[in-house]
């Protein structure tokens, strides 16, 4: 049902982030350059031109149809949504802050009908006013199946979402009735169940607002009308080539959150990766004045930009919520032994696949399924230590106990890792040997079975074809730790025919009604308590073994200034940056 | 009896297509020092590619070992120390990233890179003549079927259907002996057309119309009078396919679809080494060094085999010379 898994892990880590619910902090406007981001020197001032180089086109280039966490990063510069991001550095930069909306939405005891109150003196780049029923047109839009692609979130939550068509089909009706619209200005969401990360959800670009009558349906994507502070002047090649200038209907009086720097900015995409960098570090012409928002440094990038000073000035780390780990089926024989599961958590060498991963700087070891990030509900944990490289001696215990070893009744435990051929150090060929060479070492030999990409990603995520051991990878759509752990623990996410992430097919009731009581929860930091010990107590089942979280280098060019990473895009945002 | 008598007499005319005079060739051969040295720089590879375990156990290293401190894990994984981290331990020094020793692993691979092409041009060479021969002797039905499937052959996109076709085969099939197979029986389309080409020439000789018209079978003829006929522009055209097979299969693990890791290969290593250019040139120079040396002296090799074997060749030059002499000197009688 997430797609947000299948993309690479670049792919990933550029769909733009959300912030916490309910944290009151960051509310308060900021003053053009507060931001304490890094880059060249001197205060960041209005005017020039932005350069993006990238490797994905910016396709479909609709609300309706992008898959943003947190309103994306390009597209967060045309649509504003309800709520948006906190654009700031580091931890800072995970907590939701109100964009179109006065607030954060003011939620019903439990948490099932949220209200929003839009700001004054909003309007779009025509300057006519934006109004709560053009948000409400916006959601319905994303409904319609030629305008699919993006999260399906909005169609599990909103009452009567899994039957509505869209508004091109329901043509007299009132449309979603789960979304009231009493006056211009307000909105009510009606949900079915209790959801504390509404606001979370109301950061993606579907809460972006569509004026009725300029809708064009498909064809809306060659011209979306801006309601942020650049509007599409010209889009080539499905969003190859993108061409953004100011929207002068835009006020920054109205917008505490995007700075609007450059005057014009030029999105290339389609490039290689190491054209990108190579570009970037070179920096002639107007690629002095470029950024990337979705390619990161790869190790040997890394290891040429870190001996050269004026270079590594010049890279930004990102962190993203995302955990890459070994993933069992314990319907299978020998992963239905615990004992196994945990012979297995003991004898990896973290180490060896942290270096193969990248190396320290690329990736930090992990011990818990939650990425090491407090607005996920990180809490510390490890049940079955191994050190920095491995307790083969704990392991091969353990497979005593099970039967298993030289001269044990069931001889050394043979087992097969599936990974992936594509080498993007997810799961990768690269991060598959350093494990075989590291479970060697407490006698578990390890074949190794790599599938093309494509075969590879439909095999683990179909119930039939699962494998018993596999190498798997997972980032939230935002940074909660709701839309971390349920898709993989959650019982009732467990799909039969279809992606199902759920690997260990655990379906444990207490599990479920936890995930449901944390639901309930609108203050993010109690929530994200909840999250971590659910997180802990399932970690004792060894269902994973959590292996590393990325971490991300992003090069910039030598005039870009303001560079502020948030921990949950790991992407430097677009809207903070200043060329002059 | 007198099949037997018939047969023998064109056996002795033979020579002149025949390798027979093994030593004539072996002095021709010997006269071409590049040749020579080609030859013996394959010989101390494959020496050398034998000997892996026992080179390896010699500097003291493991081919699959890593080494995590020999990295610089803050830097990407870059080898620790200079040219890609040489030291008396590790003698070439160690991969980026792991910290496996390099020398052993460039060993393991010529193991891989040299009997995969060697493999895969055993088989091209055996169903290459077999075609050729089957589509030189046989009617013009099965002559003219066979020959459209060589030309399909040689026509196919040998690597994307080698692609494939290791897309397809499930992993626990070994490796190398799948790569021997789909090259050998992806790329034997030029060796049949040479042989079905030579074997209808040779077949108008003298001699093998004695032997049919001896009463010889078809199998007959082509076992005794036309495959020792054939064996000298067989073995030329195996000398230029063997390094096209080492340079396919380095392909193929590039593309990664070859050998899969943990065993090492040379493509394998060129495809991670890629990116390392600028930060360790080494891990880059290495096996692409090793390749290209291969590479190159098996097309030497393969040219001096070629001269030495080919009478038609000597003889064109012997000819050539002769008539040049012969020119200059009419040329000169007038003036």
């Amino acid at each position: 049902m997430r797609q947000l898994p299948l993309i690479s892990r670049r792919a990933a880590a550029a769909v733009a982030g959300i912030a916490l619910v309910g944290s009151v902090a960051a509310c308060g406007p900021k003053e053009a350059g507060d931001a304490k981001g890094g880059g060249a020197a001197g205060d960041p001032k209005q005017g020039g031109t932005l350069t993006v180089l990238n490797r994905e086109p910016q396709s479909d280039f609709d609300p309706a149809r992008l898959y943003t966490s947190g309103g994306g990063n390009i597209p967060s510069l045309v649509f504003r949504t309800l709520t948006t991001r906190n654009r700031a550095d580091g931890a800072a930069g995970t907590k939701v802050v109100p964009d179109l909306a006065t607030d954060l939405g003011t939620p019903s005891e439990d948490a099932k009908v949220w209200t929003y109150k839009l700001k004054d003196g909003l309007a779009y780049e025509d300057g006519s006013p934006i109004t709560s029923a053009d948000v409400k047109y916006g959601i319905e839009r994303s409904f319609a199946g030629e305008l699919s692609g993006g999260a399906p979130y909005l169609r599990d939550w909103l009452v009567g979402g899994e039957r509505y068509q869209g508004p091109y089909k329901d043509k007299g009706g009132d449309g979603l009735k789960s979304i009231e619209t009493p006056d211009a200005k307000t909105l009510v969401f009606h949900l079915k169940k209790p959801e504390g990360d509404f606001p979370y959800l109301a950061t993606q670009t579907q809460f972006a607002p569509v004026p009725k009558a300029k809708d064009t349906g498909t064809k809306y994507e060659e011209h979306p009308v801006s309601s942020g502070p650049y509007k599409v002047v010209r889009n080539t090649g499905d969003g190859e080539r993108l061409l953004l200038e100011r929207n002068p209907h835009w006020s920054a009086k109205t917008d505490s959150q995007r700075h609007a720097y450059p005057d014009r900015i030029e999105v290339k995409s389609g490039l290689d990766p190491a054209v990108i960098n190579q570009r970037l570090s070179t920096g002639s012409g107007p690629d002095a004045a470029a950024i990337t928002t979705d390619t990161n440094l790869g190790p040997a990038e890394l290891a040429q930009v870190s001996g050269d000073k004026q270079l590594a000035d010049r890279v930004g780390t990102g962190h993203f919520g995302y955990t890459n780990y070994l993933a069992f089926n314990p319907r299978t024989k020998p992963f239905d032994d615990p004992k196994v599961r945990q012979a297995i958590s003991y004898a990896v060498n973290r180490t060896s696949v942290v270096n193969a991963a990248g190396g320290s700087s690329l990736a930090e070891p992990a011990t818990t399924f939650l990425p090491n990030q407090k607005a996920l509900g990180y809490t510390p944990y490890d049940h079955f230590p191994a050190g920095r490289t491995g307790d083969p001696g704990k392991a091969r215990e353990l497979l005593k106990q099970a039967g298993y070893g030289e001269g044990a009744a069931k001889g050394p435990l043979t087992i097969t890792l599936t990974h992936s051929t594509a080498q993007d150090f997810e799961a990768s060929p690269e991060i598959a040997t350093a494990l075989q060479a590291g479970f060697k070492k407490a006698g578990i030999v390890v074949k190794l079975q790599g599938l093309e990409d494509n075969d590879y990603k439909q095999r683990v995520h179909s119930t039939k074809t699962q494998p018993g051991l596999f190498l798997g990878h997972w980032g939230a759509d935002w940074p909660s730790g709701g839309p971390f752990l349920a898709p993989i623990f959650d019982g009732r996410q467990i799909v039969e025919d279809g992606a199902n992430f759920n690997s260990a097919r655990l379906n444990d009731p207490a599990v479920n009604d936890e995930i449901d009581e944390i639901n309930k929860i609108t203050d993010h930091d109690a929530a994200a308590k909840r999250w971590g010990a659910l997180d802990k107590k399932i970690g004792e089942q060894a269902l994973t073994v959590p292996l590393f979280h990325p971490v991300y280098k992003r090069l910039y060019g030598k005039d870009a200034k303001n560079i502020v990473i948030s921990d949950w895009t790991g992407v430097l945002d677009i809207s903070q940056v200043a060329v002059k | 009896m007198s099949a037997g008598t018939l047969e023998e007499r064109p056996a002795a005319v033979a020579p002149p297509a025949a390798p027979s005079g093994a030593r004539q060739v072996w002095r021709r051969l010997r006269a071409r020092k590049s040749a020579l040295i080609a030859a013996a720089v394959l010989a101390l590879l494959v020496v050398l590619a034998l000997a892996a375990p026992l080179l390896g156990a010699l500097e003291g290293q493991d081919v699959g070992a890593y080494h995590d401190g020999l990295v610089d894990s803050a830097r990407g994984g870059v080898p620790i120390g200079s040219y890609g981290g040489v030291s008396g331990d590790h003698w070439l020094g160690v991969e980026p990233g792991t910290g496996r020793d390099l020398f052993v692993r460039l060993l393991y691979g010529a193991r891989v890179s040299l009997a995969v092409a060697a493999g895969a041009t055993l088989v091209q060479v055996f169903i290459g003549v077999a075609v050729g021969l089957a589509a030189g002797l046989g009617n013009r039905l099965v002559d003219s079927a066979l020959s459209h499937l060589s030309d399909v052959m040689v026509a196919l996109p040998m690597l994307v259907f080698a692609i494939g076709v290791t897309a397809v085969v499930p992993s626990s099939f070994p490796r190398p002996v799948l790569l021997v197979f789909v090259i050998g029986l992806l790329a034997w389309g030029g060796t049949a057309r040479i042989v079905r080409a030579q074997t209808l020439t040779l077949k108008r000789l003298d001699y093998v119309a004695a032997a049919r018209l001896g009463g010889a079978s078809r199998l007959r003829i082509a076992r005794r009078e036309l495959l020792p006929a054939l064996a000298a522009p067989v073995i030329t055209y195996a000398a230029i396919l063997l390094p096209t097979n080492i340079v396919t299969e380095a392909g193929m693990s590039f593309l990664g679809v070859g050998v899969t890791p943990p065993t090492p290969s040379w493509g394998q290593m060129l495809s991670t080494a890629t990116t390392w250019f600028r930060a360790d040139p080494m891990y880059v120079l290495l096996p692409a060094l090793l390749l290209f040396t291969t590479v190159l002296a098996f097309t030497v090799l393969g040219d001096g085999l070629r001269t030495a074997l080919d009478p038609r060749a000597a003889s064109r030059l012997r000819v050539g010379r002769t008539g040049r002499a012969a020119r200059r000197r009419k040329r000169g009688t007038p003036a």
